[in-house]
């Protein structure tokens, strides 16, 4: 049982011509029996640090640290770790019993009978003790996937690490399986490490979610402070779904100008000082549409999702997006005013992407959402 | 709709005729091999030809064995396909394995220069590798028949290839499990070849039954020789013993009737199904 600690990583593939930094000075502390989340697009850098968390990739520089183990030059076998792949990567000639026995019978020296029992009663703690002697063939996508988390939960590792293991299932047992992973996890009380693209997936699960990009850590934090005080614009358009708005604006003074005629007075311009231009964020759900405001756009599309609408919009070819009540259904193609309050802004410097404002900024989470202007 | 319906039928006739045809083809002379072993050597050169079996196989297989030891040389033959074919499917399934799973230094120019192999003639070869066993004392032995072609470059290529669709989450999920680089050949990737290394142990067994020139060669006496060596033997410069020749290549084409029989429930397909979720 232990936690990790990961210092200044660095992973370059030698391509033979050029030199790819798939991670760079990536650094992370990793509390025993934390759910971390590492998200990012795909090519970010997030699954490479998997690996090389798992020993099936040599870091170029830096050390990762399992407890008060340096396992930087450990192999795979060495390091205590499991690992779920997103195809599972069950082994296809053996039966359910085989895959989940494999590890057990190759690296411990537990006697076939107590290899047995653990078997079954992992089987069991999964719900798939009634296809212990069926082959990977025969098995759903989800019940596949309860063997590959049984082939890693049986070996009883210090730290598990999961590659998008969910992103093969269909949504209603997506979620569902997202659910049970966290009970799991939560009863074992074993570090992982879960490697996901879904942001929905990170926020729901993480205890923390670490979002990369371009193979560099953005930010690492809680979800809901990630969410609220994203460090830069990639992580406030990254994190969230629908995504935050963002549009550029100029600065006026103590007014935001942008596109379509869109103005924003700021009460407080601090934030701004310096800045001729900024980048401006503003999440769908703290879009209101009121009768009557400065700033117009015009409906495109009215999604209907039964608790509430998403409401697409356009201001002059920028796209809005609105989350609002249910109850707010202007018809497409008609022109509606909009307005958002100061507190639930976001503002990013125009050229380096790095927050000036966010949400959290002066605002205390238990006020946000409880008052409607 | 009724015009596409009987051009349907006319192709499928026609298709059927070809398929037909090329059977008859084929069967035709394995077929009249097994007539001629049953017939005296009289009838079988008679004309028109008889077509029906006759009763005289066993004494042409008395007189077979009378000449030669037939069944001393059938044993001969399927010792060292076997033992040829064992030590040739370990062999090619690793170093296949190694080329497809591991990185190595100049492992595609080694590749090549493997491959490359494949244009040099069995007759180039012979008599350089006469010479090698002849140095190393080795003429009139099994294993100089047995080793020179041990590492075979078609069976690596196949194996190669083969072994290349083997996902690396399989052999990386094996690793995890804590297997060594053996155990991960042996234990994951070996098992899910076995469609293939059954086509490769007949393409081997084939080849090495079938070798004639190279063994002629090496093998000096009688005792020694190989079913192709035995069957030369019955065509002499007086006569040619055709009712044992037909005898001998009936009862040689047996063993190569039975691996494939054993062989050919392996060839089922889909051995990797189910263990990666598309």
């Amino acid at each position: 049982m232990s936690g990790i600690n990961i210092t200044e990583l660095d992973k370059v593939y030698d391509s033979g011509t050029e030199n790819v930094v798939a991670v760079e000075n990536l650094s992370v502390e990793i509390n025993h029996g934390e759910f971390l989340v590492l998200v990012g697009p795909s090519g970010c850098g997030k699954s490479t640090t998997l690996r090389c968390l798992a020993g099936l990739e040599d870091v170029t520089d830096g050390s990762i640290r399992f407890g008060d183990n340096d396992v930087t030059d450990h192999r795979a076998s060495e390091r205590d770790v499991a690992m779920v792949f997103q195809n599972y990567a069950l082994y296809p000639h053996m039966t359910v019993r085989g895959n989940i026995g494999f590890g057990l019978k190759l690296s411990t020296k537990l006697t076939g009978d107590e290899i047995e029992q653990k078997v079954e009663s992992v089987a069991e703690m999964l719900g798939i003790s009634k296809l212990l002697d069926e082959k990977p063939k025969a098995l759903s996508g989800g019940q596949q996937q309860r063997v590959a988390l049984g082939r890693a939960i049986v070996r009883e590792p210090s730290v598990f690490l999961m590659d998008e293991p969910l992103s093969n299932l269909d949504a209603k047992l997506r979620s569902d399986m997202r659910t049970e992973l966290q009970e799991l996890q939560a009863d074992l009380d074993v570090t992982t490490v879960y490697v996901t693209h879904d942001q929905t997936e990170a926020m729901a699960m993480g205890d923390r979610i670490a979002v990369m990009d371009g193979g560099v850590l953005q930010q690492v934090g809680p979800p809901e402070e990630v969410y609220r005080s994203p460090v830069n614009q990639f992580v406030a358009d990254f994190i969230g779904s629908p995504s935050i708005n963002l549009l550029s604006a100029d600065v006026e003074g103590e007014t935001l100008r942008g596109p379509g005629g869109f103005t924003y007075e700021l009460d407080d311009p601090e934030p701004i000082a310096g800045h001729d231009r900024v980048r401006v964020g503003v999440r769908p759900e703290d879009i209101t549409v009121v009768d009557s405001g400065q700033n117009t756009a015009d409906v495109t599309v009215v999604e209907p999702m039964g608790n509430e609408n998403f409401l697409y919009m356009e201001m002059d070819g920028h796209e809005l997006t609105a989350r609002v009540d249910p109850s707010i259904r202007p018809a497409e193609e008609t022109q509606v005013s909009f307005d958002f309050r100061e507190a639930a802004l976001y503002l990013f410097d125009a050229q380096t992407g790095d927050a000036l404002k966010t949400k959290t900024d002066n605002v205390d989470p238990a006020v946000v959402g409880a008052t409607e202007d | 709709m009724r015009e596409q319906r009987r051009k349907d039928a006319v192709w499928r006739f026609l298709t059927y005729a070809f398929v037909i045809t090329m059977v008859v083809v084929m069967m035709v002379p394995l077929y009249w091999m097994l007539v001629a072993a049953t017939l005296p050597q009289e009838q079988f050169l008679q004309f028109p030809p008889r077509l029906i079996p006759g009763t005289a196989f066993l004494d042409n297989f008395a007189a077979l064995q009378e000449r030669l030891d037939f069944v001393r040389t059938i044993r001969n033959s399927v010792l060292i396909a076997v033992v040829y074919t064992l030590l040739s499917l370990v062999l090619c399934s690793m170093a296949g394995f190694a080329f497809a799973k591991y990185e190595f230094k100049f492992k595609e120019p080694i590749f090549y220069t493997i491959l490359a192999t494949l244009v040099l003639p069995i007759q180039l070869l012979v008599i350089p590798l006469f010479l090698l066993m002849a140095q190393l004392d080795w003429t009139n032995t099994f294993r100089a028949i047995i080793l020179p072609w041990a590492a075979n470059p078609i069976g690596i290529f196949l194996m190669r290839q083969n072994m290349k669709s083997i996902p690396d989450a399989l052999l990386e999920s094996a690793r995890m499990d804590g297997a060594t680089e053996f155990q991960i050949f042996y234990r994951i990737a070996l098992p899910t070849m076995r469609s293939s290394l059954a086509a490769l142990a007949i393409i081997l067994f084939l080849f090495q039954w079938d070798l004639f020139l190279y063994p002629l060669v090496i093998l000096e006496t009688a005792d020694m020789y190989t079913i192709p060596i035995g069957l030369a033997q019955l065509t002499g410069f007086q006569r040619i013993y055709y009712d044992q020749i037909m005898v001998a290549a009936t009862l040689a084409i047996v063993p190569m009737v039975v691996l494939f029989l054993v062989l050919q429930k392996q060839f089922v397909s889909g051995i990797l199904a189910g263990s990666l979720k598309e």
